[in-house]
């Protein structure tokens, strides 16, 4: 892969990680927390 | 063998409505272990009273197949709220809340070691006219304890099926699932004859809560009965207030009260008392073992003045020597393997930036923090131990003494505990304290409990600090214990601080419930620990994976012109100019721009500052190798030639983190349990303002002698 194209393709993959990144905190934002990460219920368990 | 009448199969059809279960008991009576054998689910247990603060659902099914929703909700007393958890419990069982259905049938779990205690709930429950089941659980600890229950007794007394069970161990939930299955639950026979001066108050109470509040009319006597016996002062988000006529005969019924000087509230909870009394005495049959149990006999020691802190000392010390010999092979294979990775693609891929991102971002950024596994798992096995045998408790009585010079109490201790793993659970766990401004200091104090999130940042600035591997391991222990003590006793003394100026007020006498000790549930243990290295290693493929790459791209754009050296390239770049923007701030601290790219990153998250190390630092590698980061530190150098993570700076970015507030997630709590802004934003200030103030001392003040 030539270094030009190898720099679009690492590009692409900032820009969808970014726009997860945004999406993720977005969605926290209705439901503020650890995302389960530390030790709060699982996401099977409704609040 | 035939089966009792309330557990054989019903003639009547299965409901065709899903049917709600309300699970209700006292605290640490084992409800959400009840829950979890019901539903299947994973609710958090532990042997300590407080682990559930919310309510939580899940499914569980009848004997038909058809699906049950079970509601466990937090432990309770009694229907008198006097913390925000307890009355999450009092408003579902009253219909108050909004978002919850009021339950059609309630599951009431007592522990069979404390019954007459636990039946005051029992008996306020009953009084709301649904069909309960009653679940006697710890059926085994009663027995070894010499306690015989005579529970066709209690059947036949309180009218309502009576199953026996040890939820830990499965046993009794075969009968509890037919109970539960039945169509046709009796309605409790229990009788409760009220004072006959206060029956007006409650005829006319539960008439206005019937007509202007929408209440069932048993449910309206018995939160008539509620309301004059309790001061209703705990309300929660969520839950419907009275209305207003209900609420004035309720206010004249006490001023009444107040002018007759007769305590009627009193005389009705003497009454229920009475009741309980008699049916105890029926039912109970004690043992003849008299002496110190094995639970007091080790309470003699580990609650000593003395010998409790040694106990808390050594218990310590296990910890942290287990994190630094235990973990050591497994984190040198992991710290090969994502090496062997790096260089791995290296060789396979030519020069470029999608290369330079996938291991200078990807591989340096997650690498550097997944090596840290097998310490998080130590830090959880310990937790869980402490958690499943009761010890938690014991540690919060200890702490009593030493919290009440604070203004606190030992009640405000377990959210600390709890904190030790991260500060959510633990801010969350608050709900138990009953006063709102102990609650509120709790809260504000309870970041500085070092979190496993600052456990990575600590090893990693330990390892560049002394990596002299003849150092003593007790001197590692030594720095890490320290850390851990700076965050406790900085707690304490802002929680003396604040109780003196911002949230004055006296502080209140505690009140805590020593759980008996349990064997360890090693495969409880062992599940809480799988589901904690899952969790840490999804956070390191997600969040920190994200910030890795984004980070790369940082460091690596604007491109310097060709030929520039690698470090030029870094300092030149997005991060780089955002690192140097933030220089002067933490120049004083002997921190250079590219720990400033750190501190920045690592509000999201503490661990956030190890990946983001590995990106800078192996980003400004000349060499072609992916390091290993603890070398790539120890090489990083000023400018002039010194350098950079000298022994002075490593403890003074100790010392930063153990103060500083880095967790967007714990704001975020922050914010929704005190239902402001002004408290998470006060939170970061004073916080992250002292980190900095001490850091400053440390750092200057060891420069000044000669480090």
């Amino acid at each position: 892969m030539s270094p030009e194209l190898q720099s679009i393709v690492a590009l692409i993959v900032v820009v969808v990680t970014v726009a997860l990144l945004v999406a993720r905190g977005w969605k926290k934002r209705r439901n503020p927390g650890c995302g389960g990460g530390c030790a709060c219920p699982t996401e099977k368990l409704k609040r | 063998m035939a089966l009792p009448a309330h557990i054989s199969a019903s003639p009547v059809a299965a409901p065709s409505r899903t049917l709600v279960y309300a699970l209700v008991g006292n605290p640490n009576c084992g409800k959400s272990t009840l829950f979890n054998a019901l539903t299947g689910l994973k609710q958090k247990v532990g042997n300590y009273p407080g682990v559930t603060v919310e309510k939580k659902v899940g499914t569980a099914y009848s004997q038909h197949g058809q699906p049950i929703t079970v509601v466990d909700l937090p432990g309770a007393y009694s229907l008198a709220a006097r913390s925000p958890d307890e009355a999450v419990t009092r408003d579902v069982l009253l219909g108050r809340r909004a978002d919850t259905p009021q339950p059609d049938r309630i599951l009431c779990i007592v522990d069979a070691t404390n019954l007459e205690r636990n039946l005051y709930l029992v008996h306020q429950i009953l009084d709301l006219g649904r069909p309960v089941i009653l679940v006697l659980n710890m059926m085994d600890v009663a027995a070894a304890s010499g306690l015989t229950i005579r529970l066709a007794r209690l059947e036949h007394e309180l009218g309502i099926p009576v199953i026996a069970c040890e939820a830990v161990n499965g046993k009794g939930i075969i009968d509890l699932k037919l109970a539960m299955s039945r169509a046709d639950l009796p309605l409790s026979r229990h009788a409760w004859d009220i004072p006959a001066a206060i029956a007006p108050a409650v005829a006319e109470l539960q008439a206005s809560l019937t007509s202007s509040d929408g209440k069932a009319p048993l449910i309206a006597r018995a939160e008539a009965l509620l309301l004059l016996t309790d001061q209703d002062s705990v309300r929660v988000a969520g839950s419907r207030p009275l209305s207003a006529r209900t609420a004035e005969i309720l206010r004249s019924w006490q001023q009444r009260w107040a002018r007759d000087g007769t305590d009627w509230a009193g005389t009705l909870v003497s009454s229920r008392y009475d009741v309980i009394g008699r049916i105890s005495g029926d039912v109970l049959q004690a043992g003849t073992a008299t002496g110190a149990s094995i639970s007091d006999r080790i309470d003699g020691v580990v609650t000593h003045p003395v010998w409790g802190w040694v106990t808390l000392g050594a218990l310590m010390t296990a910890l942290f020597m287990s994190i630094f010999t235990l973990a050591e092979y497994p984190m040198n294979f992991i710290d090969s393997q994502v090496a062997a990775l790096g260089e791995w693609v290296k060789a396979s891929m030519p020069d470029g930036d999608l290369r330079d991102l996938i291991t200078d971002g990807a591989i340096g950024g997650v690498g550097g923090v997944v090596i840290f596994l097998p310490q998080i798992l130590i830090l959880f096995f310990f937790i869980g131990m402490l958690e499943s045998t009761g010890y938690m408790a014991r540690a919060a009585f200890i702490m009593d003494r030493l919290m009440g010079r604070v203004g606190l109490n030992g009640k405000s201790f377990i959210p600390l505990l709890s904190s030790f793993a991260c500060a959510i659970p633990g801010i969350m766990a608050t709900r138990t304290i009953e006063d709102h401004k102990d609650r509120l200091v709790t809260i504000l104090i309870a970041p500085l409990m070092s979190c496993s999130a600052r456990l990575p940042v600590y090893l990693l600035m330990i390892a560049a600090l002394v990596p002299d591997d003849r150092v003593p391991t007790m001197t590692k222990v030594g720095i890490m214990l320290l850390m851990y003590a700076l965050g406790t006793f900085g707690a304490f003394g802002f929680a003396w601080l604040f109780k003196r100026t911002l949230l004055k007020g006296e502080p209140p006498a505690m009140i805590m419930e020593l759980p008996p000790y349990r064997r360890p549930n090693l495969i409880e243990v062992a599940r809480h620990m799988l589901e904690r290295a899952w969790l840490f290693l999804r956070r390191a493929g997600t969040v920190i994976l994200g910030i890795s790459i984004v980070l790369w791209f940082l460091s690596a754009y604007p491109k310097a012109p060709d030929g520039t050296p690698p470090s030029q390239q870094v300092a030149q770049s997005f991060a780089g100019q955002a690192g140097r923007a933030i220089e002067p701030l933490i120049r004083p601290l002997g921190f250079d721009w590219q720990i400033g790219i750190g501190l920045i990153t690592s509000f999201a998250a503490r661990e956030v500052f190890v990946s983001t190390m590995g990106v800078v630092f192996n980003a400004s590698a000349d060499d072609d190798d992916t390091e290993p980061l603890r070398k790539a530190l120890l090489d990083a150098k000023w400018p002039d030639g010194r350098p950079l993570f000298t022994p002075l700076v490593c403890f003074t970015l100790m010392i930063f983190y153990v103060f500083a507030m880095q967790c967007v997630s714990t704001l975020a709590v922050v914010r929704r349990e005190t239902n402001s802004w002004k408290w998470p934003l006060f939170q970061v200030g004073y916080l992250t303002g002292t980190a900095w103030l001490i850091s400053l001392l440390v750092y200057q003040g060891g420069r000044a002698l000669g480090f």
